[in-house]
């Protein structure tokens, strides 16, 4: 677990609940592109926050930082200051890849590895050793299946590969997956952009399920679905978080004029 | 300049006056508006320029291969007709000669009584009652009537061959001509020179050395390139009207509907067919003679023999008196030296070559990578002969004195492992830009779903991406082994050539290239199981390699299926 002691950032204005991520002042470049500019936000524990905005505002530049995703991309630069739980993300004493076994995360395309559908949910565990036995591997495996939806669809068929699900499956194997670890945030980035909208419906069930344990941070171009599945909602534009603010709020009394505009659809 | 290149010159012309021809041709039918046109007016121009000069370059062709036989033929029938007199009086003269009515007499009886003797030989060799002493005489006498036979034979020819000249020295006197007298030496001569002879009148034709230079010759040579520059001249003026004959056609078809861009499509997609039909019949028919003359191999030496033998000395008597050269073909010392040689090669290339590819592709720094690339392409590109005095050279006498330093004193300079050594070496960058595609072609989803589960690169590297390539890189490492099975250079140089069988890596050993290689080089005999075994372990090195090229096809296939 990370080190560093707290330091627990003052609350921006309208925050409420528990806080489990602060981000103040946040920039990334990659290479000379300023992606991402001065961006400060709280995301409260145990609820569904959605960044929305239009393609390259920012919104995935920022959920890569939480888990520090970028730090695989040669030429990324992050400053600022970013704390989960209070504790730094980018202290240096804080090992990458002990953080992002806190901090699991689904893509916008299903990658499940190419193995069975066992061996696709044991992965996390087994590489951070979380299980002594076999049976608590067993026992690990079939409790992710099952606050995915899942377990009952593959119960009888765990040593498939996990490539032979339809796309909505392997999404929610996925998930399954990054649950595994037992993350505390779960990061999002347009988990539905590739499925059907059934499939759809049923992940963002699954999702307000998740949101009772889990801080839970999707990025989505889809409003509606930012509407059904969030509590709070954020905008980003030309890399600047604009507004933020309950969902409710968002979308029926956006302050700002660029929030609205997107809203409607005039852009983006 | 001939004829015919000048004709060339003109076709090619014609192709071009053809091309700007149906270009404008079809631009002026439709008015400047090359919209109203079916095809574009650039595939009417290549339309012409095809018809102008394609028929009248294959005839240009055909005539190039097929002149030579048929001017011959052309000669001989003439040289033939000329030469009818002197040929009716060579003829009356032998058929009213006593003598030689005489010695073909004999020549007739004597053949009839090798035939008797030889009858009686194979039935008394068949069956055992005859004594041995009995066989020995009659064999003795055998041999004797066909020496008597030959020699009947050979008085007879040189008398023919007397009256042959008598004929025409007579027929010189009279005056006969040149060609007739020419036409006649040529049908005195025996059959399988007359090639010789036609071959010879070409040369003096053409001004060149030739074996023999008579006058009668001259004249046949004479002939020869007057039919030669006839059937040219015909050839020329044939291809002149068909370049003519495809402008017309083309100017009569060229219109504002007509499918020009079809056609063309047609003959690209025919120009196509033939090649990738040239390439297979190509493979079929060298895989056929392999497979004959294997077949011929296998009719002295059975296949159990040859596959299982264990001992290999291919050296056979070539003349009689040479004693206990039978020749022995057991080819597993050449598989197993194969095999071994292989073995070391791939124990040297498939760890390098993988962790290379591996270290390149997840690891190194683009600016590594692009320096470093270049140069494992290098190493492929070096011939395979500088491996060899590589080998030769500086591994095999090193070897023997690191070997030596730790008291292991009997290392061959030729050995197995100096040889298989070095071709590891040839063999890493094929295996690592081999496995360096495999392993990039692993999707970057499932690099970043296995970071993102808080896994380390080698984590990801060893769990996630090896398993997603092995099959590709398997398919890498079989087309590596089968690329180190046919390898010839390095272990002609550097494995030496006794067919030793053995697992020792310092013995020199010798595989299935180099007895090849030692079989066919040098002077000989095209009909003995010795060269014969050569197109055998031929056989057998191609059905291996095809074997693992398919294997290794298959399972890269499979690989490509499951991403796609």
């Amino acid at each position: 677990m990370i080190e560093a002691s707290p330091q627990q950032a003052a609350p921006l204005p309208g925050a409420q609940g528990p806080i489990k991520v602060a981000a103040r002042g946040i920039d990334v470049f990659y290479g000379d592109n300023h992606a991402l500019r001065n961006v400060s936000i709280d995301v409260p524990d145990r609820s569904v926050m959605a960044f929305i905005g239009p393609s390259g505002c920012g919104k995935s530049t920022f959920l890569r930082c939480l888990n520090r995703m970028n730090d695989t991309i040669e030429e990324a630069r992050v400053s600022g200051s970013l704390c989960i739980d209070g504790r730094e993300v980018y202290d240096k004493s804080v090992d990458p890849v002990v953080l992002r076994a806190r901090v699991g995360m689904v893509f916008q395309k299903p990658n499940p590895f190419p193995k069975s559908i066992y061996d696709n949910v044991a992965y996390g565990p087994r590489i951070h050793g979380l299980a002594r036995t076999r049976e608590e591997l067993d026992a690990m495996v079939e409790e992710s299946l099952n606050k995915a939806g899942l377990w009952g669809e593959v119960k009888d068929r765990l040593l498939e590969p996990g490539t032979s699900l339809s796309g909505g499956q392997q999404q929610r194997l996925v998930i399954a997956r990054a649950i595994a670890v037992q993350p505390e945030v779960i990061l999002m980035d347009e988990p539905c952009s590739a499925l059907d909208p059934i499939a759809t419906a049923r992940i963002e069930e699954l999702i307000d399920e998740l949101r009772e344990n889990y801080c839970i941070i999707i990025v989505t171009h889809s409003m509606q679905q930012a509407a059904r599945v969030s509590q709070k909602t954020a905008f980003f534009h030309l890399g600047s978080l604009v507004e933020v603010g309950p969902t409710e709020e968002i979308f029926t009394n956006p302050r700002d004029p660029r929030t609205q505009d997107y809203i409607t659809g005039r852009y983006g | 300049m001939s004829v015919i290149s000048f004709i060339a010159l003109i076709l090619l012309v014609l192709v071009a006056a053809g091309f700007y021809y149906g270009r404008s041709r079809a631009i002026r039918l439709a008015d400047g508006d090359t919209a109203l046109l079916h095809s574009l007016p650039n595939y009417h121009g290549y339309y012409a320029g095809i018809w102008a000069g394609l028929p009248a370059f294959l005839l240009i062709a055909a005539f190039a291969m097929f002149s030579g036989p048929i001017v011959d033929r052309l000669t001989a029938i003439e040289l033939h007709t000329q030469a009818v007199g002197l040929n009716a009086r060579y003829e009356q003269r032998i058929s009213s000669d006593p003598d030689y009515r005489e010695l073909e007499q004999a020549v007739i009886l004597l053949r009839s009584r090798v035939d008797t003797i030889n009858a009686e030989l194979d039935s008394a060799r068949r069956s055992d009652r005859e004594n041995a002493e009995q066989l020995v005489v009659l064999r003795q006498r055998a041999v004797e009537l066909l020496n008597q036979s030959t020699r009947a034979e050979e008085d007879l020819r040189l008398y023919a061959q007397q009256v042959a000249v008598q004929v025409s020295e007579a027929g010189r006197a009279e005056g006969v001509g040149l060609v007739a007298l020419a036409g006649f030496e040529l049908e005195q001569t025996p059959r399988e020179r007359r090639q010789l002879f036609l071959s010879d009148a070409r040369r003096l034709a053409q001004g060149e050395l030739a074996s023999r230079d008579t006058p009668e010759l001259r004249a046949a040579g004479a002939v020869i390139s007057a039919y030669q520059a006839n059937f040219r001249n015909v050839v020329a003026v044939a291809a002149l009207l068909l370049g003519f004959a495809g402008l017309a056609r083309a100017h009569m078809r060229v219109n504002v509907q007509f499918r020009a861009r079809n056609s063309v499509e047609r003959l690209i997609t025919t120009v196509l067919f033939i090649s990738s039909g040239l390439a297979v019949l190509t493979t079929v028919g060298i895989v056929a003679s392999l497979l004959f003359e294997s077949l011929r191999f296998f009719g002295e030496v059975p296949l159990h023999e040859f596959l299982f033998g264990l001992q290999w000395s291919p050296q056979i008597a070539i003349r009689e008196e040479q004693i206990g050269q039978t020749g022995v073909f057991g080819a597993v010392p050449l598989f197993a030296g194969t095999a071994l040689i292989t073995l070391i090669a791939m124990l040297v290339a498939v760890p390098i070559g993988l962790f290379s590819a591996i270290y390149l592709s997840e690891y190194a720094g683009s600016r590594f990578r692009l320096s470093a690339k270049p140069v494992l392409e290098i190493l492929a590109g070096i011939p395979t002969v500088v491996y060899g005095y590589f080998a030769l050279l500086t591994v095999g006498p090193a070897l023997r004195a690191m070997f030596g330093a730790i008291g292991i004193e009997d290392v061959d300079l030729k050995s197995a492992l100096s040889a298989g050594l070095v071709m590891g070496v040839m063999i890493i960058p094929f295996i690592s830009s081999l496995s360096d595609d495999v392993i990039n072609a692993v999707p970057q989803s499932l690099r970043d779903g296995s970071y993102a589960m808080g896994a380390t690169k080698s984590e990801t590297i060893s769990k996630v991406i090896m398993p997603a390539a092995l099959p590709g890189i398997i398919g890498a490492v079989l087309l590596a082994v089968s690329r180190a099975i046919g390898e010839t250079m390095i272990v002609v140089m550097a494995a030496g050539q006794g067919a030793n069988l053995t697992a020792n890596p310092l013995e020199s050993v010798t595989t299935i290239t180099v007895q090849i290689v030692t079989l066919l080089t040098g002077d000989q005999n095209f009909d003995s199981a010795k060269t014969l075994s050569a197109f055998a372990l031929g056989l057998v090195l191609f059905v291996l390699t095809l074997i693992m090229n398919m294997i290794a096809l298959r399972v890269v296939q499979r690989y490509r299926e499951k991403y796609d």
